[in-house]
């Protein structure tokens, strides 16, 4: 019980750590947030389960009005914004990320990339879109083209959530809860 | 840790927590039903003015709060001013801005602790579906001591990096960073057992 | 400096042939141990087992041979039995302070053992008062320095109460006033202490010196002689050739 506890509150202050260091650029120089990272990162290590209630501890503590959000960001005004959909979507895109790796008897670091694709990518950019659509008053295609820049540069980060995944994976094969 | 409470004591301070969040869905529900222009310029309207009866410093933070939503005015002002639907740009924008405006003075003007208590309050009828408070309330204090921890230690592991690369820290600081949160999870669990457990 | 004498009668702390194996690998063997003294030191090498052996008297590790009792009870089963008769102080402040303000950390282990939250806050502010410390209650522990952040993790252990309290190379990393104070209030402390270090200077007053090697007793008796033995076989390893050896 305790483990759980201490595995599910240090990640969720991992995604908060992801989101408010400067930023981390990649490769090509182009700098990142890295805080969807961490959230790939709760379902691909901890599993389906533990990941959500990771990402769902820190989306309450946003809601509770700590400025975890990167850009530190936070309070209730989040949950009014455009963003709101991705805040929202970040408990489920850490379940599924977790499920897929959990389900899956590929190698870790194929299943933790095709978890982040699936779970951080996909899934978490059909809550982003359709909570912008609401709130800004557009249709899904119209909202999608508002986020379209920024997908190259998730997909480049479900591919490191699957080298991290991996590398934790050797280093710390206790940890690694969604693959015990 | 700080957190988003302003820190200058309004009247809005001493207002109940529950009665605020409540009070907040309420408006909301309101707002979002709106259809006139009118009607949402008259909402901001006294949105502005509880800000500013709060104090000047506390409107000037809580303008600042609302920042973040420029980018997303900008859009809505170019895309509605290229198809000429103004008025359904200033209505959508307008709304937009109040229901920030009024969820963030909730938050500026309500203790950390007393929303966690309101949680917990939430939370004891679902005690019976195994739910317990205390552990959610480790949980939270768990969060709120170990982001600041983490983030020195990701500083220092910056450090390091900076002192033998000349290149700019990339995502690989990340392993190392999970790694320590994953000890760390390791050692608090072991410490919270040596200390009755959970 | 003068001990205080025992407050009250000291739990029995008994190990029966005890031993910790994981993964195959043997970590602690054959340990019978009666541990009654007052100041107890533990020294070793790294590697040694120390760690292991404080983790197993402690309870949070159960023993793959043998037993290991607290007043005839097991201490990794009856957990609350072991809050009021073991306390343990770890090595690293930010590994065991879990909550982020002074008096939420010290009523912790207060509530854990049944107190409601006004008997735990008075009993925090008691404790607070009678270290002179009642201007820390409500500060947030990233305020605090290292050293102080090291004694608040031994009030947390103080405020339980336990008649017994373990120490995992408390000293490793304070400057030297901040181990001189630790050292002071260890030394007036009326618990029985058992103080696992790799500092031999630590405990070279304690009443019972237990040297540990490859997870066994390699010599157990008054601090003198075996500190002495222990330093002079230090010694040696240090000036043999450097420690290339790769174990696993």
């Amino acid at each position: 019980m305790e483990k759980n506890v201490t595995y599910i509150a240090l990640f969720a202050a991992l995604i908060a750590v992801l989101g408010l260091v400067p930023q981390i650029s990649l490769a090509s120089g182009v700098p990142i947030t890295a805080q969807s990272l961490g959230v790939m990162l709760c379902g691909t290590v901890l599993g389906a389960k533990r990941g959500f209630l990771a990402a769902l501890l820190f989306v309450g503590l946003v809601a509770l009005g700590l400025p975890l959000l990167s850009g530190g960001r936070g309070g209730l005004g989040v949950f009014a914004s455009p963003t709101v959909g991705f805040v929202i979507g970040f408990p489920v895109a850490a379940f599924v990320a977790g499920f897929i790796v959990e389900k899956t008897r590929a190698a870790i670091g194929i299943a933790a990339f095709g978890g982040a694709l699936i779970g951080g990518v996909l899934v978490l950019y059909v809550f982003g879109i359709t909570g912008m659509a609401l709130i800004l008053g557009k249709s899904w295609p119209a909202a999608s083209l508002l986020v379209a820049a920024y997908i190259p540069g998730d997909l480049i980060k479900a591919g490191l959530a699957g080298f991290i995944t991996q590398g934790l994976a050797k280093l710390r094969p206790e940890s690694v809860l969604s693959r015990l | 840790m700080l957190t988003l409470t302003s820190p200058f004591e309004t009247p809005l301070h001493r207002v109940a927590a529950a009665s605020k969040l409540l009070g907040l869905a309420a408006f909301s529900i309101g707002l979002f039903a709106l259809q006139d222009l009118w009607a949402i310029i008259l909402a901001g309207g006294l949105a502005a003015t509880v800000y500013l009866a709060c104090g000047l410093g506390f409107a000037r933070f809580g303008a600042a709060m609302l920042r973040p939503l420029w980018p997303f005015l900008t859009i809505l002002t170019l895309w509605h001013g290229w198809t000429g639907e103004w008025v359904a740009g200033l209505i959508i924008g307008g709304k937009m801005l109040v229901a920030v405006a009024l969820a963030n003075l909730v938050t500026m003007t309500t203790r950390l602790e007393d929303m966690i208590d309101v949680v917990e309050r939430a939370a004891a009828p679902l005690a019976r579906f195994g739910a317990r408070p205390k552990v959610l309330a480790v949980a939270i204090a768990l969060v709120i001591r170990f982001t600041p921890v983490l983030m020195d230690k990701a500083g220092q592991l910056g450090q390091a990096w900076r002192a033998r690369s000349s290149r700019r820290v990339n995502w690989r600081i990340v392993l190392p960073i999970s790694l320590m949160a994953l000890d760390d999870a390791e050692r608090v669990a072991e410490a919270i057992r040596a200390r009755g457990g959970l | 400096m003068p001990k205080p004498p025992a407050s009250h009668k000291n739990s029995s702390l008994k190990l029966m042939d005890a031993g910790y194996a994981i993964a195959g690998r043997s970590i602690l063997s054959g340990l019978t141990l009666q541990l009654d003294e007052q100041r107890i030191g533990i020294i070793g090498r790294n590697g040694s087992g120390k760690s292991t052996f404080l983790r197993l008297v402690a309870g949070l590790i159960a023993p793959t041979t043998g037993t290991v009792e607290v007043d005839g009870h097991a201490p990794t089963t009856d957990r609350k039995a072991m809050l009021s008769r073991i306390g343990i102080l770890f090595q690293n402040p930010d590994h065991q302070i879990i909550f982020p303000t002074v008096a939420e950390e010290l009523a912790f282990g207060l509530r854990q053992q049944g107190l409601d939250k006004a008997a735990a806050a008075q009993a925090v502010s008691a404790l607070l008062a009678q270290h002179g410390r009642s201007h820390w209650a409500a500060r947030a522990v990233t305020a605090l320095s290292q050293g102080q952040r090291h004694f608040l993790c031994l009030l947390a252990v103080l405020v339980m109460g336990p008649r017994t309290i373990l120490l995992d190379e408390p000293f490793a990393g304070l400057d030297l006033p901040t181990q001189n104070r630790l050292t002071r209030a260890l030394a007036a402390l009326p618990q029985r202490l058992i103080l696992i270090t790799h500092d031999p200077k630590a405990v070279a007053d304690y009443d019972r010196v237990i040297w540990l090697e490859g997870g066994q007793v390699r010599a157990d008796g008054t601090a003198g002689p075996i500190i002495a033995a222990f330093t002079a076989e230090m010694a040696r390893l240090g000036e043999a050739d450097a420690d290339t050896d790769l174990t696993l």
